[in-house]
């Protein structure tokens, strides 16, 4: 329910800079800061994951999740297979489509399209990562729990 | 775990960390007041093909960004071609009955890479073996040394030509064998590649896959891996010997769909990687201790495919 209020809240917001920024083109702006391999199962769920036979459970192969940071919002975006990368521009270019999101790859028209798996916005976000990173000062020698943060390590 | 050694070998590769102390260590037994500033930077050697498998020869810093546990790294302190200007090559060869069929083959290709002159001098090679019978005695469970400098002698092309095949596989244990023996035999401006002819398929080794994968990321040679395999159907051991080679920043080759001889394309790919490669500097990014898994990934052109190591170990100081 969160997470629905929160991608109306964008799709709005989208909206609303797609009008303002219709001559450059439709496209969001954001920088990816972390990526990680993680579990494809996101991309596998669905009537044949739960009813269906044992192979049609997810699988062992890992997705690729990107934290995508934008103004307002911090996007976990996950890849539908092992070798579906995002380019790590400084900045790249995407837009929403059918909930899921579609990223210009390489400067040309082609779109690479990833699920999104957690959206927070921008301020939470920081507040979580000030969190782990005053962990890390107080026991430097200390392994951090990360799972505090949108990429967790397995 | 790694041991102790293989720590301190990463730490002394190109590819480790590099503390840079400003207190100099005749300083502290002097009585003068030692002021210390520690800087950890992470150094990765890396080259980069194409989506034709060819080396790209002209790279620049913002082709590419680092992820390093996890987090990516776009900011670098230096950026520049690698200093390693020649090589010193391991042949590591499986000798062992899974791989009879092609056993010959494989000999002729580590005696023409052993023949090569103008790319390695001749104390740069050396020939390991595992598996396999040597004057009818079987060459057993341990990793054997049949040449470990001046391989063109004649004595030592005999010692190669009289090896048999047959026998168990010890592959992982042959790999550790391997790491250690280049670790030893490491030298500044060098770059240390290890060879390896076999299927990948394991039979009898003590330590395990895990462990043999761990010794040679820990070791600073890249593995360029032979796949000397008949069959079509790709096997587990053909994923291993992929693995190998990905995790070291070397390259998977399988004989089966090789035009030319086998010796002549690895040994070019080598010395091609060698003179594309760069090595790329930048500042920890985190002090989270431990193993830092790494990966090289492009910025704008997907096509590029970025071959390092796959991580490192890190040891904050005074630990």
């Amino acid at each position: 329910m969160k997470s629905t209020l929160l991608l109306a809240l964008v799709l709005v917001s989208t909206g609303v800079s797609v009008a303002v920024a219709a001559p450059l083109g439709i496209y969001q702006h954001g920088t990816v800061v972390r990526m990680r391999m993680g579990d494809c199962v996101l991309m596998h769920r669905g009537f044949m994951t739960a009813f269906g036979p044992p192979q049609a459970a997810a699988t062992e192969e890992s997705c690729p999740e990107y934290t995508l940071v934008t103004d307002k919002v911090v996007f976990l975006i996950v890849g539908k297979s092992s070798n579906q990368l995002v380019p790590l521009a400084e900045i790249i270019d995407f837009r929403f489509q059918h909930r899921e999101l579609a990223i210009r790859v390489d400067d040309a028209r082609h779109e690479s399209k990833f699920a999104i798996k957690e959206m927070t916005l921008r301020s939470q976000w920081e507040l979580i990562q000030k969190h782990i990173e005053d962990q890390l000062n107080d026991s430097p020698h200390r392994p951090v729990d990360t799972s505090l943060a949108l990429s967790s390590r397995e | 775990m790694l041991t102790h050694w293989h720590t301190r070998s990463v730490l002394l590769a190109l590819f480790a960390l590099a503390y840079v102390s400003a207190a100099d260590d005749t300083n502290r037994f002097s009585g003068l007041p030692t002021y210390r500033s520690t800087v950890s930077e992470v150094r990765v050697t890396f080259f980069a093909t194409d989506e034709n498998n060819h080396p790209v020869a002209t790279l620049t810093k913002s082709d590419f960004a680092v992820v390093d546990n996890e987090l990516v790294v776009r900011n670098f302190r230096s950026f520049k071609h690698s200093d390693e200007t020649a090589l010193d090559v391991v042949a590591l060869v499986d000798l062992s009955e899974s791989v009879a069929p092609r056993f010959r083959v494989a000999m002729n290709d580590v005696l023409q890479l052993v023949a090569r002159e103008q790319s390695i001098p001749n104390d740069n090679v050396a020939v390991l073996s595992f598996g396999g019978t040597s004057g009818g005695m079987s060459g057993g469970i341990r990793p054997a040394v049949l040449c470990a400098s001046g391989c063109r002698a004649s004595d030592s092309v005999s010692r190669l030509l009289a090896v048999k095949s047959g026998g168990t596989t010890p592959l992982f244990d042959a790999l550790i064998f391997g790491a250690d023996f280049i670790s030893h035999h490491r030298r500044a401006g060098v770059r240390p590649v290890l060879i390896l002819f076999s299927d990948g398929n394991d039979t009898i080794s003590l330590h395990s896959p895990r462990e043999a994968l761990e010794a040679v990321v820990a070791g600073a040679a890249l593995v360029y891996s032979v796949d000397m395999l008949t069959s079509e159907i790709q096997t587990s051991g053909s994923t291993f010997l992929r693995q190998v080679s990905d995790a070291t920043g070397g390259r998977y080759f399988s004989l089966r769909f090789s035009q030319q001889d086998g010796a002549a394309t690895v040994l070019n790919a080598v010395l091609e990687d060698l003179r594309a490669s760069y090595v790329v500097a930048y500042d920890l990014p985190s002090h989270q201790a431990g193993f830092h898994a790494l990966r090289l990934l492009p910025t704008h052109n997907l096509n590029l495919k970025f071959h390092s190591r796959n991580g490192y170990d890190y040891e904050p100081s005074g630990h």
